[in-house]
């Protein structure tokens, strides 16, 4: 269903140039920073190269902000603890290997001071020390989640208030230094509109996707679910048709092969229009980019020794 | 107490009544760090300046983060006077510091912002004021953004006569500022775009500084404190992936002026991008044109 949605939207879509294949980025630890349970592995972002930095050597920690009480049909305290033990699953497909969850409110974050939320991002950034950070874009228009947007503003200063000395002093105290994020992958759902302008594509194989598939089917709370197939099938019925692939499956295991499906097809799309098998797309920050009068520079003179 | 609280809001109704020959403008620029508007427009407002403009310059914040080696308050402390330094280099009558503390604007009621920045607006009258560019994408100082709003809400608040009754009692009469330049430096890849007609949307506008830029570069230059600090940040990031620049090997006040030229000339030159100038800057431009029905326009 939304397959088919999302695909009429996209038909709509100009023909765009190619994206330019990102030139990834060296590092040993990259941290995700987002609200749910199951950010790490939408449609949108960022199964695919998570998994490819995984294979490419990188370590990878999650920090999920919110406590997802909301999402699924079981009542707050039970969708929470569902949600974070299929985020764990979905980490562990993925190759991440730690989770932090914040347990900030679900869908209730607007309110909450964003520098209070920041000061955490900046202890955890200064702890761990990633060399990138994967976030929702926060100029991306239109998302109206107020988790997203909240934990993108938050996230978008940590990333550089960390590496300075006078902010949050006490962490020095504990023996922690000043570390700036030197990269940055943003994503936003692109049929949001304007805002968010994806300036790269990751290039991904077949492997990778395949871990991609199985980490956003591991979310069974809300997505593949036996109740999603069930009305799809019913539709599908009620306009005299069936799909063979799905005839002898429960109703769980047809879910879970819809989201894969789903999946390998977005990729597969997002990859054709960049001249690739399989894609993704994001905006891609570079370490001098926030410098837009120095980077040429220190891309031409800095040096090895 | 009350003679002194007197004698200010007498100053203040004198300053706000006082006339003003029609050929000279007064320019208020806003800006929530003292490094933004120096990159940003330091040669649109000089060049203004130069032509007779009597300038003031509003910061936002106090700066007190961005130094190396060097605690908030010594950090402030330059910063005002490097600030005031640069301020003096490109034109400005004056510097006023609000002093909210850097790099925590998004803590401050934008609201309580918004009506000090109107006290200015009302107080001096511009004829021209230059704001950050809230809806410049991917900047990274996102006091910037929270300025930006709150200057963009100021220049409407300040022309309506039910916001702050008390300033109209002190003389403060609503004030229409007729011209506006967001600025931000140039990170946004659709920057050049217009979102609408110039009836309903400033335009992009690019300002050709050549004659300023060498004021410009001064002016940048000033900010010591500031400009050390993105040496060192530089000079940390290239040892920590095992780089060197040639440039930094020692960074020493020649170093550092150095690298602010270059950041300054090639800001220039792609603001002039497209452009006959051989260095300019980038704007979005409220002017003459952006004229809506007063009944749309409130
Ligand atoms: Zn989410």
């Amino acid at each position: 269903m939304r397959s088919l949605a999302l695909l009429a939207l996209l038909a709509l879509e100009a023909a765009a140039a190619p994206l330019p294949a990102v030139k990834m980025p060296s590092g040993r630890l990259f941290m995700v920073i987002q609200p749910h349970h199951d950010d790490h592995t939408t449609d949108y972002g960022f199964g695919g190269l998570i998994a490819r930095l995984v294979d490419e050597g990188w370590r990878g920690v999650y920090i999920r902000a919110s406590n997802d009480e909301k999402d699924g049909a079981h009542g707050y305290a039970l969708n929470d603890q569902i949600n974070l033990k299929e985020c764990l699953e979905a980490c562990r497909i993925l190759g991440i290997e730690r989770v932090h969850s914040l347990n900030w409110r679900n869908d209730y974050m607007d309110p909450i001071p964003t520098q209070e939320l920041r000061a955490q991002l900046i202890l955890l950034i200064r702890l761990y020390r990633p060399d990138l950070v994967l976030g929702h874009d926060p100029w991306g228009h239109y998302d109206r989640n107020p988790d997203h947007r909240k934990v993108a503003w938050a996230m978008a200063e940590a990333v550089w208030m960390a590496g300075y000395a006078g902010v949050h002093p006490e962490h020095l105290a504990a023996g922690l230094k000043p570390h700036r994020v030197p990269y940055l992958f943003l994503k936003a759902r692109v049929d949001y509109g304007r805002g968010h302008e994806p300036n790269v594509v990751v290039e991904l194989n077949e492997s990778q996707i395949a871990r991609k598939q199985k980490a956003y089917s591991a979310h069974r709370n809300v997505y593949a679910s036996p109740a999603m197939a069930r009305a799809i099938r019913k539709q599908l019925a009620a306009e005299g048709l069936f799909v063979p692939e799905l005839e002898g499956l429960n109703d769980q295991q047809a879910a879970v092969l819809i989201e894969e499906w789903y999946m390998e097809w977005i990729s597969r799309k997002r990859g054709e229009e960049n001249g690739l098998r399989y894609g993704e797309v994001y905006w891609f920050r570079d370490e001098f980019d926030h410098l837009p009068g120095l980077k040429d520079y220190l891309r031409e003179n800095a040096v090895q020794p | 107490m009350r003679g002194l609280c007197f004698s200010l809001l007498a100053a203040a109704v004198a300053l706000a009544a006082a006339p003003r020959a029609a050929a000279q403008k007064t320019l208020l620029v806003i800006t929530a760090d003292q490094t933004d508007y120096v990159l940003a427009a330091g040669g649109a407002v000089a060049a203004m300046m130069a032509q007779g403009a009597t300038g003031y310059l509003i910061r936002v914040t106090n700066d007190e983060k961005d130094s190396w080696d060097l605690a908030p308050e010594e950090t402030a402390r330059r910063a005002r006077m490097e600030s005031e330094e640069a301020a003096r280099i490109l034109g400005f009558r004056e510097v006023i510091s609000l002093g909210y503390r850097a790099g925590e604007l998004g803590g401050v009621s934008p609201t309580e912002l918004r009506d000090r920045l109107m006290f200015y607006i009302r107080l001096h009258r511009p004829e021209v004021l230059f704001i950050p560019n809230p809806y410049a994408h991917y900047v990274e100082v996102l006091d910037r953004f929270y300025a930006g709003q709150a200057a963009e809400e100021a220049r409407r608040a300040a022309a309506l006569e039910n916001f702050q009754p008390p300033f109209a009692i002190a003389g403060l009469k609503p004030h229409l500022v007729p011209e506006l330049y967001y600025y931000a430096q140039p990170v946004d890849p659709r920057r050049r775009e217009p979102e609408g007609p110039a009836t309903f949307v400033p335009q992009p506008k690019v300002v050709d500084i050549t004659p300023m830029i060498e004021r410009k570069l001064r002016a940048a230059k000033a900010l010591r404190t500031a400009n050390y600090s993105l040496a060192m940040r530089i000079r940390q990031r290239l040892e920590e992936t095992g780089r060197r620049l040639p440039l930094l090997e020692t960074v020493n006040e020649a170093a550092v002026e150095k690298l602010v030229e270059i950041n300054v000339r090639k800001l220039g030159e792609i603001g002039a991008q497209g452009t006959r100038f051989k260095y300019a800057e980038e704007f979005h431009y409220a002017g003459p044109e952006y004229r809506i029905p007063k009944s749309y326009r409130d």
